[in-house]
């Protein structure tokens, strides 16, 4: 499953447990993305798409790793960037606190 | 000492006014990733020469900006024509804005990038095109030219015990009849201040001598680049260890790759003495002609300045015969002088004979 | 799957796949005499010109110590010539010593003792020449994947390099480990973000401790300029990219290491296993220090994804360039090697992995790369700065 294209090119799954897929050309609303998954706004060239609903708070997969957490309920065909994703590493609020305790 | 008679008319103007005593066009490389590609245009142009680095990327915060106002201030060399800046494309150091830089300074540039005109041959060929434009376009007009018009540098990249006897008084003399005439000193190797920070403030014009702590507190905490000549430079004194310039005080501190500004007498760079980055810093500061003082000889010269190598001593001259310009221990006195008169006037130093160069830039924290 | 060679057997039993003469100068004041000879032996001799000083303080000596000896041991070099003025703290005999327990033959020569510059081109000249003539008659023998040290290393990305060249070569360090070989991919500042990532793949507690370690020692080096590495990424461009966390581009380029065990982690420019899986080394993003550190480890061939257009080699091993941006392809063909964009137009990462996999074996067997065609041998390597001394607490 390791690098699955979706349709004739719309988008890359690098692996089989990601819940975002990559944009291989500048998509827009409607645009089919994966089975009855379409995108619901523009997505731009290597950007990410949502594959299936993920809840405020949930982790955003890709690579088959954790690249941050939703930051708000995201749905799919939905764009997924730093808007509804946050890094949950190299937050310097959270190392502060880390610091304030050690 | 009376101003002689223009010893030469070999010298070019260039539009602010300094006097170069060559007449190169210099392809620059922005980053490592191109220097290959420099080296190889300056190869196929007469009179182009390269200053392939290290540097332009991965590099944090004061080292690229060092790394630009270096490359852009060697630019304005006045033994620059003009230049040719090749960049690869995504550095950070990019070779737009430092040609940009450089034609502030009203020097004539062209610039160019790897990746902007789709590869390596392509680039290749268009710079060649470039640098044989800008060769064309370079004032082959000379002029009277003496000591008085030079900026002259000076580094000693070792304190052997040849070096602090013999060569430095000769250079010292040297230092002296071009101050004399009204020429300008700068001096590079920032080992004999750390060595001794008290006796170096005395030796700073009280106008300079916050800069001289600011340089003071930059390197005292760390080790030395060039330990050897720290280790050195501790256990004689400062006047022995900054013997080459001779008892001039020292008119202005240069933060490594700046332009001098003083009119006369001497400015002191904040390099170590490690020669090919010691002469770059002396390079971008403005002097057309740099003193090499060297126990060890060290053959190589510099692209853009002629390198006058001169030892104290005589198994290294010896060893060296076609390498070392001076032989401070058995050449007769004068014989610096006349021999920087005759590569003013045109004649090859020992370096430029055999065409050999090293460029390097300082560099002050790690690569990322 | 493996494949098959033909290659330059070493006295010690490892495998080349060039046959170089390697000209290593000492220190800088060399380093241009060393291009010379390189220019005048001819085709098959290569100079490693560096800009490390004559007296260094004793960490960063050490180093530079280890990648010219590492360099000249490599199995790609036939025989070597190590370069001095005569008055370097480093010892050229000392640099030969370590090059020559690989067996191959080494002499030294000094800019001092032959009589200057002039001399010293003549003599390196007819030295590098006869050496060349020797490596003639080194015995060419079959050998396979397993003892392929494959070493990977990204530069001038882009928004490609993360979902195309990356993933393709760790598919081809994937298929390389699966067939015995070594793979190894470093630029530990890479790893801040991903790190958790790559230490729950450690094999060992020891690897696990030591990535951490040295993963914390390059972010503290951030802090050293002043900067904040992380505050800093990811970059403005990369997120106009499409790059949203730290974690996701760390992990964009960890991938190119495939997806196998991490069974060990070295030091700059330490030697490298011969058939010791993914193993990776401590070396900064500096692309081209990057690549001579894992040379000087042994690496015999070098994939380097871009998605910009690096056009950099390496004068003692092959560079295969891999680009996944389709711009970049077309408009600078003739300094890439393997094209990774095709996953657009919906080839499987198998197929493209493949590919870089294929064209590897066709490099070891003797095929040259667009840098090699091109003469482009950057060389540089990495100085231990004395602020990052004073950090260790060396004040020496």
């Amino acid at each position: 499953m390791k690098g699955e294209v979706l349709g004739d090119g719309v988008g890359l799954v690098l692996h089989a447990d990601d819940n975002v897929a990559t944009a291989l050309q500048d998509l827009e609303a409607q645009d089919p993305i994966d089975g009855d998954t379409t995108a619901v706004e523009s997505v731009p060239f290597g950007h990410k798409v949502a594959l299936e609903p993920i809840a405020d708070g949930d982790e955003v997969v890709k690579y088959g790793e954790v690249i941050g957490r939703a930051s708000g309920s995201i749905a799919p065909g939905e764009w997924v960037h730093t808007h509804n994703c946050e890094s949950t590493r190299g937050r310097g609020d959270l190392a502060e606190e880390g610091v304030a305790e050690s | 000492m009376s101003r002689s008679e223009p010893a030469t008319t070999s010298g070019y103007r260039r539009s602010d006014g300094q006097i170069g005593v060559r007449n190169h066009v210099l392809v620059l490389p922005s980053v490592i990733c191109s220097h290959q590609i420099a080296d190889r245009i300056a190869d196929q142009v007469g009179t182009a020469v390269s200053a392939p680095h290290d540097h332009g990327c991965a590099q944090l915060g004061s080292d690229n900006e060092r790394t630009e106002r270096t490359l852009a201030n060697l630019a304005a060399n006045p033994n620059v024509a003009g230049s040719v800046v090749v960049g690869l494309g995504c550095e950070e150091v990019q070779s737009d804005s430092l040609a940009e830089t450089i034609a502030g300074n009203g020097r004539p540039v062209r610039e160019l990038s790897i990746q902007g005109v789709g590869g390596t041959d392509a680039c290749l060929e268009r710079g060649v095109e470039m640098a044989e434009e800008l060769v064309e376009a370079a004032s082959q007009s000379t002029q009277p030219t003496d000591l008085g018009d030079l900026t002259v540098g000076i580094v000693a990249s070792d304190l052997a015990d040849s070096t602090v006897s013999t060569a430095a008084p000769r250079v010292a003399a040297f230092v002296d009849e071009v101050i004399d005439a009204g020429g300008r000193v700068v001096a590079a190797g920032n080992e004999p201040m750390l060595a001794d920070p008290d006796a170096a403030l005395e030796a700073v014009e009280p106008a300079a001598r916050a800069d001289a702590e600011r340089l003071l507190d930059r390197n005292l905490e760390e080790p030395a680049k060039v330990g050897r000549v720290r280790r050195r430079a501790e256990e004689i004194s400062f006047a022995e260890a900054t013997g080459a310039w001779g008892d001039h005080q020292v008119q202005d501190l240069l933060e490594y790759g700046a332009r001098a500004t003083h009119d006369s007498g001497v400015a002191l760079v904040d390099a170590p003495s490690e020669f090919a980055s010691a002469t770059t810093a002396l390079a971008s500061a403005g002097a057309g002609i740099v003193i090499h003082l060297t126990a060890d000889g060290v053959p190589a010269g510099h692209p853009v300045v002629p390198v006058v190598k001169v030892t104290g001593d005589s198994e290294t001259a010896a060893a060296l015969p076609e390498d070392i310009d001076v032989d401070a221990a058995t050449d007769p006195s004068g014989t610096l002088r006349r021999t920087v008169e005759g590569i003013v006037a045109g004649e090859d130093s020992a370096p430029e004979r055999h065409g050999l160069t090293t460029f390097a830039i300082d560099r002050i924290g790690p690569s990322m | 799957m493996t494949f098959t060679f033909t290659g330059y057997r070493r006295p010690d039993g490892r495998i080349g796949v060039r046959n170089h003469v390697a000209v290593l100068p000492t220190s800088v004041a060399v380093s241009s005499i060393a291009e010379r000879i390189a220019e005048t032996a001819g085709d098959g001799v290569r100079a490693t010109p560096h800009q490390m000083g004559t007296s260094q303080p004793d960490r960063a000596r050490e180093q530079t110590e280890q990648v010219l000896a590492g360099v000249g041991k490599n199995p790609n070099v036939a025989a070597a010539i190590v370069l001095e003025l005569g008055t370097e703290s480093i010892d050229a005999d000392a640099i030969a010593d370590e090059v020559s327990k690989s067996g191959i033959p080494v002499e030294t020569l000094s800019v001092r003792s032959v009589g200057g510059t002039g001399p010293a081109i003549e003599q390196g000249r007819e030295t590098a020449t006869a050496f060349r003539r020797d490596s003639e008659d080194v015995r060419r023998e079959e050998a396979d994947a397993s003892e392929i040290v494959f070493g990977v290393e990204c530069g001038g990305s882009d928004a490609t390099s993360g979902i195309a060249a990356n993933p393709a070569v760790g598919e081809a360090c994937d298929r390389l480990i699966e067939a015995g070989g070594t793979a190894c991919f470093s630029e530990t500042p890479e790893f801040i973000g991903a790190e958790h990532i790559l230490a729950d793949r450690c094999t060992d507690e020891e690897t696990r401790e030591r990535l951490l370690n040295r993963v914390d020692q390059r972010e503290a080096q951030a802090e050293l300029m002043g900067v904040d590495l992380r505050g800093a990424q990811p970059t403005p461009g990369n997120q106009e990219g499409g790059l949203t966390t730290i974690e996701e581009k760390s992990l964009g380029a960890i991938v190119k290491g495939g997806t196998t065990p991490v069974e060990g982690m070295v030091d700059y420019a330490e030697p490298l296993p011969v058939g010791g899986g993914l193993v990776l080394m401590d070396t900064p993003g500096y692309d081209v220090e990057s690549v001579v550190g894992k040379v000087a480890g042994g690496a015999q061939i070098i994939a380097f994804t871009t998605g910009r257009g690096s056009t950099t080699g390496n004068p003692i091993a092959p560079v295969i360039k891999v680009t996944g941006n389709p711009r970049t392809w077309d408009r600078m063909a003739s300094n890439m090697d393997v094209n990774a964009s095709t996953i657009v137009e919906g080839d499987s990462m198998s197929e493209v992995g493949g590919r870089v996999y294929e064209t590897m074996a066709a490099v070891a067997d003797g095929r040259r790369t667009a840098a090699e065609h091109r003469r482009l041998e950057e060389f540089a390597i990495n100085e231990l700065q004395p602020n990052e001394l004073a950090a260790e607490g060396i004040r020496g």
